[in-house]
């Protein structure tokens, strides 16, 4: 009776998650469908205006990107604005997220104030930064620096200019969400420590080096894990601002894959990009969460 | 005397040394607000002007204000030769909280079942599974988007309210189940252990222990789930008509064929960033400490 | 008190009243002339139609008549309008897919060769023919401009034939590519008004020089959209319409070296007299700082005049004077040529109704409203043009100088881009030479060739070669 009643409630109990998983799972499970045809799209020629020109290819979408110049580029771009955009945005982050944890006046003003640039599309906002970003001092931000006695910068004019002014709409639109959670990773720190620290004479860098950041550890990797996916595949802002340009300095797998499919209609070669830049994220985003379960472990 | 001198140098080197603190305080908290604030005032600026002062060089931060902007967006007709609009935007922010509050209402639905299956129970594949309930999140629109408007127009999904608030679960559904996870997580073993001892079934544990205790964790997800829903610009474009346009395609609409009505463009943007900001107004006390329950486990 | 709020009540319930009464009469008078024609409007009464829009002055003047419309045939309309690229995005998926979600839609003369191939969008002759749904009296085809009729036939053949064939859409409003500079800023300096490549160079040049703002703008964005303007046009005119994009054999000509020479000149004057910002310049960016004062010449739509004459926004209204592009040897220009026009797609269920729209929305009063309302400029029917009221407009336009200047160049405009559906990958291949060359990465002879080669690879890829 007792051994029955155990067996039923156990596999109850082993059913139980999968049941409860079930809604979420049908849910996406309708756009997976969508996913095996972009994949399979992948594997074909098709190319929107020509219908008639519809074959399947294997994978030579795939293999025509090693001699597609732009490709390296992109990647390239890709990668290397992922890790500037991380690096910079977690950096900053994290040093907005110690000043609003000291205790200043106004604190409670300045976080609510915070959440402004989330409240915008981000294409907007990269519409209204590039008015702002005009070249000549008819742009805000140049009119304004000329009062600092600062040259006008050719803010989108040229290659370089482009890519920091993207990254700088980028940090704008993204800063108030990494130091929002670190700064709440500093309110859960432990206290103990500290006052250890302090008995022993520590000063603030060193308190902030052997104690705050390896307690904040989980957080500045889950921070890093969000802003890594999205720095990856970063589309509106860009969209909204050069395009890709100028001289394809711009140009990241995400906007390339566009260009392909909705510029020139190429959708088979626009879904391989868009397949190998699902890949990158998938692998970074998977190591990255393996790194977030030990760092969180480490420190339960 | 030196020894008096010494004994006064102190207390003034501190107050010195505090009084550079401050000043450095006060200018950092400067700076840090015009980086966050510049762009929004800048949008709201723009929104009060009059076409000329818009493209007036330098720009201008004396002008006389004009409601003209706001007027466009509900009225349609502007005064003058401006170029005029058909007043939809009122009918896409309308499009915009059906499908973000659909959207959102479906996520927390769905998603409270599977955070708590996640936090709660130990099954093969668990792992896995979250792993790929959290992928959706990685995926390029591009890869999706026309597959996707294919599927939308075979089942008449195309340019209805149901319809997109289906495609944002790409966008809010990983997203609300990690965070529920995480704040299910919070929530000590015993507490639950207590209440099943005391007869409840999971459901009971669920509704009666764990909802009330994650009220807050539930807000703010809801918050930026919204928010995400709010501001999203690439699936609506390709997944709605006229009758579901969103505010973000709206907004976009000021690109016109000969002009840019930038000053209707940042009146639509104001406008639509109202919701968000009476939402988030409202838990914002929340905010921070759900953020952190959500970041961690 | 009393009595006054009782008042004030009456007059705003009277206040939609009389609205609507006037609205009434002006509706009556509309659907009156409409009725004119000798079709039978209400034969696809309630079927219903969703049309394609690009965001556009010409739109904006549709939507308020649609009711009209709805009362004149019976026939519903729906509608959805984006900007530019985002509604070609949409279009072309709904065409190639054959959904028929839009059945008129805005198009125009290089993007119907994308359409055709495909066979996505139905020849309009049928229609036109047919006298149970056209009255061609009422309707008055001749009264359009022919080279604009013209531009919107084309044969279907690969490389030529524009012109012959049947018409795919009809246009809507001309436009065709002059140069506009800031004729106070030239008489001040002495500055003489370019006639040759050189000359403008040098104009942009002196107004950096003298007046501090950017001397020439132009459209910088490494997309076809930077090429079709004044730049091509300027080439075209350069080589006195001896050069096209292909030679003979359908192979890519950018590397021809008459085209290296003024691409070379072009980038240099560029470099040197424009704004710094020109890699990143859309069609607007250059209007809106030729209209705030912000440069001294500027080489695209001739139209664009409707906003630098307008004094609500305009710095420069007034002091603009308009000229023909400079022209190469042979002294003559030969600007490109663009319509938006209106047609019809295949997939469409209710073509007849379709038609009907584009009949009605088409028609010389339903255009003369767009244009008298909703500055949709240049009209595209000769009759609009010479309306007193149109005239009045454009006529103060650069003290006279803006309409002769566009009649003048309409004797030589004409679609320059060669017919193929891949024009709009041979365009942006083309503009991203042009930054290698700006960012002096490359010569450029090397990066016209290397584009030419790119194109030719495109071509065969697509089976058109």
């Amino acid at each position: 009776m007792s051994t029955t009643r155990k067996r039923r409630h156990w596999r109850r109990e082993r059913l139980l998650p999968y049941l409860l998983l079930a809604p979420a799972l049908v849910l996406l499970a309708g756009m997976v469908y969508p996913f095996l045809l972009g994949l399979y799209y992948s594997f074909t020629s098709y190319w929107l205006q020509y219908p008639n020109r519809f074959r399947f290819v294997w994978l030579d979408n795939y293999l025509s990107l090693i001699e597609e110049p732009l490709f390296a580029r992109a990647l390239e771009f890709t990668l290397g604005f992922t890790l500037a955009a991380v690096v910079i945005q977690v950096g900053l982050g994290l040093a907005v997220a110690l000043f609003l944890h000291a205790r200043i006046p106004g604190r409670a003003a300045i976080r609510a104030l915070m959440l402004l640039p989330l409240m915008i599309p981000p294409v907007i906002t990269a519409l209204m930064w590039k008015i702002m970003m005009g070249s000549t001092n008819a742009g805000i931000l140049n009119y304004l620096l000329s009062f600092l006695g600062v040259d006008p910068v050719n803010w989108f004019g040229s290659t370089q200019g482009a890519i920091v002014s993207v990254l700088i709409i980028d940090t704008w639109g993204n800063l108030p969400f990494v130091s929002l959670i670190l700064l709440g990773g500093l309110q859960a720190l432990p206290t103990e420590p500290y006052e250890a620290a302090r008995v022993d004479g520590a000063g603030p860098i060193d308190i902030l080096r052997y104690v705050t950041l390896p307690l904040l550890s989980p957080f500045i990797v889950l921070v890093v894990l969000f802003r890594t996916m999205d720095s990856l595949r970063i589309f509106d802002v860009i969209y909204a601002t050069t395009l890709g340009g100028p001289n394809d300095a711009t140009t990241n797998l995400h906007i390339m894959a566009y260009q392909y499919s909705f510029q020139w209609y190429q959708m088979g070669k626009g879904m391989a990009q868009a397949i190998v830049l699902l890949i990158l994220v998938v692998i970074i985003s998977y190591l990255l969460m393996r790194l977030w379960n030990r760092a969180s472990e480490s420190t339960a | 005397m030196t020894a008096q001198a010494v004994l006064y140098q102190a207390p003034q080197a501190v107050s010195y040394r505090r009084t550079v603190r401050q000043v450095a305080i006060g200018v950092a908290a400067v700076v840090l607000l015009a980086w966050t604030c510049f762009p929004f005032v800048w949008i709201l600026l723009t929104s009060l002007k009059s076409p000329g002062d818009i493209l007036s060089v330098p720009p201008s931060f004396v002008f006389t204000p004009t409601i003209d902007n706001y007027a466009a967006l509900v009225m349609g007709e502007q005064r003058g030769q401006y170029s005029s609009t058909r007043p939809d935007f009122p009918l896409f922010f309308l499009n915009s909280l059906i499908i973000s509050v659909g959207a959102v209402a479906l996520s927390v639905l769905a998603g409270i079942p599977a955070a708590y299956a996640l936090a709660r129970f130990t099954f093969p594949a668990k792992n896995g599974l979250a792993f790929l309930l959290m992928s959706f999140r990685f995926v390029p629109f591009i890869a999706f988007v026309i597959p996707l408007y294919l599927l939308f127009q075979t089942f008449g999904l195309y340019n209805t309210h149901g319809g997109l608030i289906l495609a944002y679960q790409l966008i809010t559904l990983p997203f609300t189940i990690w965070m529920l996870r995480s704040f299910f997580q919070e929530i000590p073993l015993e507490t639950q252990e207590a209440a099943m001892i005391d007869g409840c079934s999971w459901l009971g544990v669920l509704t009666r222990v764990i909802l009330p205790l994650s009220m807050p964790g539930i807000a703010v997800t809801v918050i930026l789930g919204f928010m995400f829903c709010w501001n999203a610009f690439n699936y609506p474009l390709m997944l709605a008509g006229r009758q579901t346009f969103p505010v973000t395609v709206g907004a976009i609409q000021f690109i016109s064929y000969e002009q840019v009505l930038w000053g209707q463009m940042a009146a639509a943007t104001i406008v639509a960033a109202l919701p968000q900001l009476v939402l988030s107004l409202m838990v914002q006390k929340y905010i921070v400490r759900g953020l952190t329950m959500g970041a961690v486990k | 008190m009393h009595l006054r709020r009782r008042q004030l009540a009456g007059l705003l319930l009277a206040a939609p009243v009389i609205g609507a009464g006037l609205a009434e009469a002006q509706d009556d008078e509309a659907l009156a002339y409409y009725r004119q024609a000798k079709i039978d409007w209400q034969q696809a009464k309630g079927q219903s139609l969703t049309i394609g829009l690009n965001k556009h002055p010409f739109t904006e003047s549709l939507l308020p008549l649609i009711p009209e419309f709805r009362k004149l045939t019976g026939i519903n309309v729906e509608y959805l309008i984006l900007p530019e690229a985002e509604y070609f995005t949409k279009l072309v998926a709904d065409l190639s897919q054959q959904r028929g979600e839009f059945s008129v839609i805005m198009t125009g003369p290089v993007r119907n060769w994308q359409y055709v191939t495909p066979g996505w969008i139905l020849p309009l002759d049928d229609f036109l023919n047919n006298p149970k749904l056209t009255d061609k009296s009422w309707y008055k085809l001749d009264d359009f401009y022919p080279a604009l009729i013209a531009a919107n036939r084309w044969n279907g053949k690969t490389g030529g034939g524009i012109g012959e064939g049947p018409i795919y859409s009809i246009p809507v409003l001309e436009e065709s590519y002059i140069l506009s500079y800031r004729k106070d800023i030239f008489d001040q300096y002495n500055i003489k008004v370019p006639t040759t490549l050189e000359e403008m160079a040098e104009a942009a040049r002196l107004v950096k020089k003298n007046a501090g703002i950017p001397g020439i703008v132009a459209r910088g964005t490494p997309s076809v959209a930077s090429m079709g303007t004044g730049f091509m046009s300027g080439l075209k005119s350069y080589t006195d319409d001896q050069w096209s994009e292909f030679d003979g054999k359908l192979n890519a000509n950018f590397h021809d070296p008459r085209s290296v020479k003024y691409t070379e000149a072009w980038i240099n004057m560029v470099r040197e007299s424009g704004p710094p910002n020109w890699a990143n310049m859309q069609w607007y960016d250059a209007m809106e700082a030729f209209t705030a004062g912000q440069a001294g010449m500027i080489v695209d739509a001739d139209f664009f005049a409707a906003n630098y004459e307008d004094p609500k926004k305009s710095k420069v209204a007034g002091k603009v004077g308009y000229a023909l592009i400079p022209a190469g040897p042979g002294g003559k220009p030969y600007s490109g040529l663009w319509t938006w026009a209106l047609g019809i797609s295949k997939a469409t269920k209710n073509k007849e109704a379709a038609w009907l729209f584009a009949q009605w929305a088409t028609a010389p009063r339903t255009l003369l409203n767009a244009t008298v309302g909703y500055r949709n400029y240049n009209p595209s029917r000769k009759s609009v043009t010479d309306d007193p009221r149109v005239q009045e407009i454009m006529g103060s336009w650069g003290g006279g100088s803006y309409l002769k200047t566009v009649a003048k160049n309409l004797e030589t405009a004409k679609v320059i881009w060669t017919p193929q559906p891949e024009r709009t990958r041979m365009g942006d291949v083309w503009a991203r030479a042009l930054h290698e060359i700006y960012f002096q990465r490359m010569s450029a002879a090397d990066a016209l060739k290397k584009a030419s080669m790119e194109t030719d690879k495109v071509l065969k890829e697509a089976g058109i070669k």
